[in-house]
């Protein structure tokens, strides 16, 4: 779609905020939350799209970068206003439970996230590259006009894309609610890093952004332990932007991928 | 039975035509700023400091004559970051007129807003924010009721010195401390001071880690701490890094004597509690008294603030335990009413001369303070008396001095993980 969208970790904090009224309220384990979740983040895609995103979808891409970032601070003062700024927890049965592989001890529903991000990274491929729908998808974004000549309804296909985009960011919300504490900013510490791991990997290569993803972790966590916790984000900012000079198009993208959609 | 009805009413009618007139005998009013991060992730801390303002100021209208036999009121301002901090500052100074601003809760805001109505040649009454540069620029119009980064600093290495050691069966010289803090001026601040008195004192430092506070992971720092074997854990948190760190210290099975922090933020946020219930049982923080405070040991007009002000919160919230947040606005309010009183004007020179004239004991005022306030516009720290809390089951309670507090401190050391109940 070409749009990035700055109100991807208010999406997310929305997740995090749906696995935690579902436990609260009706007890609901998160990871059966997330089989409601997903759908219905489906829909709030969905609805978003129609309400903000339809409109500006083709206009510059300035106004897409100020609708967002707009979007991105109403969605977190409603949270403010809806649910306070007090920060919450999902304190599940396994809250404490870790896993010990070797010598290196992860926390349990860390561990969870982590193989279901994996496992919903390969879904999402494999339904890009092989589905009648994801080449829809592809080619729409390769080249809308064509796609629309083709008898694509382009429209359709950039709700599609959008919402699947708002389910998957939801779902990830859900997984991280019992892992990290709940509150209106909470989706601000990751949209950083993840941005970084999509550019590293290169735009529009989700197999790229899963690999740049694990190295920017890799360095982080080794930075901190040998050279010292203030200087991670220097670290992985550095090798960044040195990857950048290297390969404008980041470490698995073609140059002009981006505008090609591949 | 009719008789005891008859005389309550008659008590609550007297009362509430006391605080009626009181109020009515007020002749026009008196406008203060007020600059608090309402929204942004502040906006926790920014609006308990605003309830205390805003308790304070009823109080003080209704039973303590407002301010200069005026009624106070209160002009609000967002402060969510430095740059909103210091346009709304002056903001109130030229659009709403205010001659004396007060806030800010955190140190990266006080610094900007005492700028911007330093330019404006406003009054800057600082209740809570604790960076040790605030009073060190030379600005003529900036006050802090609340003790700085280098009290702080101080406190908690007496704490450790004087109270956990012998505890541990250790001189201060044997023991293995380790600094751990944010990055922001109140996490260096406070973190620097300490390192400087833990040095005289002897002690061994281990390590030294700043981070950011928005991090999302600190596993590659407790594996460093778990290296360093340190005995004390020196750790200034902001805001859910504190809560980060516990769950994965706990993961990870760090084992530490006792974890020392200070200021209502990280530790001593009430979100810490919350989120941990149980699981949250050790840790101390310097902060405003919790519960077991015995407020009969402060001096009488001490005591008279702190009951009625404690009153006032169960009348509003439901109950008489005060957050730090409300602690910090509220006790600072309450000085700048005798400040302004004693100088009769908001003029600066004047209320400067007068705030510099103040010489109140400690336990004169709320949270047991007293005031000598240097020529830097900083309220001595000796002054500021200061109290060490620990979670204790979902309660972050006084242990510490032991003669002003009913409750004694646990788990030193703080043994493992699970048998801290």
């Amino acid at each position: 779609m070409r749009v990035v969208n700055f109100a991807h970790g208010e999406f997310l904090m929305l997740g995090m905020y749906a696995a935690f009224w579902a436990f609260t309220l009706l007890h609901a384990d998160p990871y059966v939350t997330l089989v409601v979740a997903a759908p219905l983040f489906f829909l709030v895609g969905w609805g978003s799209y129609a309400l903000i995103m339809r409109p500006i979808v083709h206009t510059s891409h300035n106004v897409q970068v100020f609708t967002t970032v707009g979007l991105s601070i109403v969605l977190q003062n409603l949270a403010l206003v809806l649910w306070t700024g007090d920060a919450r927890f999902v304190r599940t049965s396994y809250y404490t439970s870790v896993i010990s592989v070797g010598g290196a001890v992860l926390n349990f529903a860390q561990a969870v996230a982590f193989l279901l991000a994996v496992a919903a990274t390969a879904a999402l491929f494999a339904f890009m590259r092989w589905s009648y729908t994801g080449k829809l998808m592809r080619a729409t974004a390769q080249d809308r006009a064509a796609a629309a000549l083709m008898g694509i309804n382009t429209d359709r296909i950039f709700a599609l894309t959008w919402a699947v985009g708002i389910t998957l960011v939801g779902a990830a919300g859900v997984l991280l609610a019992p892992v990290y504490a709940v509150y209106p900013t909470a989706g601000l510490q990751f949209v950083l890093i993840a941005y970084i791991a999509v550019v590293l990997g290169g735009l529009g290569d989700m197999v790229g952004a899963l690999i740049a993803a694990l190295i920017v972790a890799a360095v982080e966590v080794i930075g901190s332990y040998t050279i010292g916790t203030a200087w991670k984000e220097v670290l992985y900012l550095v090798l960044f932007i040195a990857i950048l000079v290297v390969r404008p198009a980041g470490l698995f993208g073609q140059r002009g991928s981006e505008a090609i959609g591949a | 039975m009719k008789k005891l009805i008859a005389a309550g009413a008659a008590g609550i009618a007297l009362a509430v035509h006391l605080g009626i007139s009181q109020a009515q005998s007020l002749k026009g009013e008196y406008k203060l700023g007020v600059l608090e991060p309402l929204t942004g992730n502040l906006a926790v801390q920014g609006k308990l400091h605003l309830e205390g303002y805003e308790i304070m100021r009823d109080l003080i209208n209704s039973r303590f004559g407002g301010v200069m036999g005026r009624k106070l009121v209160l002009v609000v301002g967002d402060a969510p970051d430095p740059t909103a901090a210091g346009s709304e500052a002056t903001r109130l100074a030229t659009r709403e007129g205010v001659k004396i601003i007060t806030g800010t809760f955190s140190s990266i805001l006080c610094g900007a807003a005492s700028e911007a109505a330093a330019r404006q040649s406003v009054i800057y009454w600082e209740t809570s924010c604790v960076d040790p540069r605030f009073t060190r620029r030379g600005l003529k119009n900036v006050f802090r009721t609340e003790i700085d980064g280098v009290g702080f600093g101080w406190y908690n290495i007496e704490f450790i010195a004087k109270y956990l050691a012998p505890r541990l069966g250790k001189k201060p010289s044997e023991l293995r401390i380790a600094f751990l803090s944010e990055d922001s001026s109140y996490g260096q601040g406070t973190t620097e001071a300490a390192r400087a008195r833990a040095k005289e004192f002897g002690m061994q430092e281990v390590a030294l880690e700043y981070y950011t506070f928005t991090t999302n992971d600190l596993t590659p720092v407790i594996l460093k701490l778990k290296d360093a074997k340190p005995d004390i854990l020196h750790h200034i948190a902001r805001d859910q890094d504190a809560i980060l760190f516990w769950r994965q210290a706990r993961e990870q099975n760090l084992e530490v004597k006792a974890v020392v922090h200070a200021g209502a933020t990280g530790y001593g946020n009430p979100g810490f509690g919350k989120a941990l219930g149980n699981e949250a049982n050790g840790p101390f923080a310097l902060s405003e008294p919790g519960p077991g405070f015995l407020i009969d040991k402060l001096q009488p007009e001490g005591q008279k603030i702190e009951h009625a002000f404690r009153e006032a919160l169960k009348a509003k919230t439901g109950s008489d335990v005060p957050a730090g947040g409300h602690q910090l606005a509220a006790g600072g309010l309450w000085l700048l009413k005798l400040a302004l009183d004693a100088a009769k004007t908001d003029e600066l020179d004047k209320f400067r001369a007068a705030v510099l004239k103040m010489d109140l004991p400690v336990g004169s005022l709320m949270n047991g303070w007293g005031a000598k306030f240097e020529d830097s516009g900083q309220n001595s720290n000796e002054r500021v008396q200061h109290y060490m809390l620990q979670w204790q089951n979902g309660e972050l309670v006084s242990v510490w001095p032991e003669q002003l507090t009913s409750k004694r401190a646990k788990w030193i050391p703080l043994g493992p993980w699970n048998q801290r109940k």
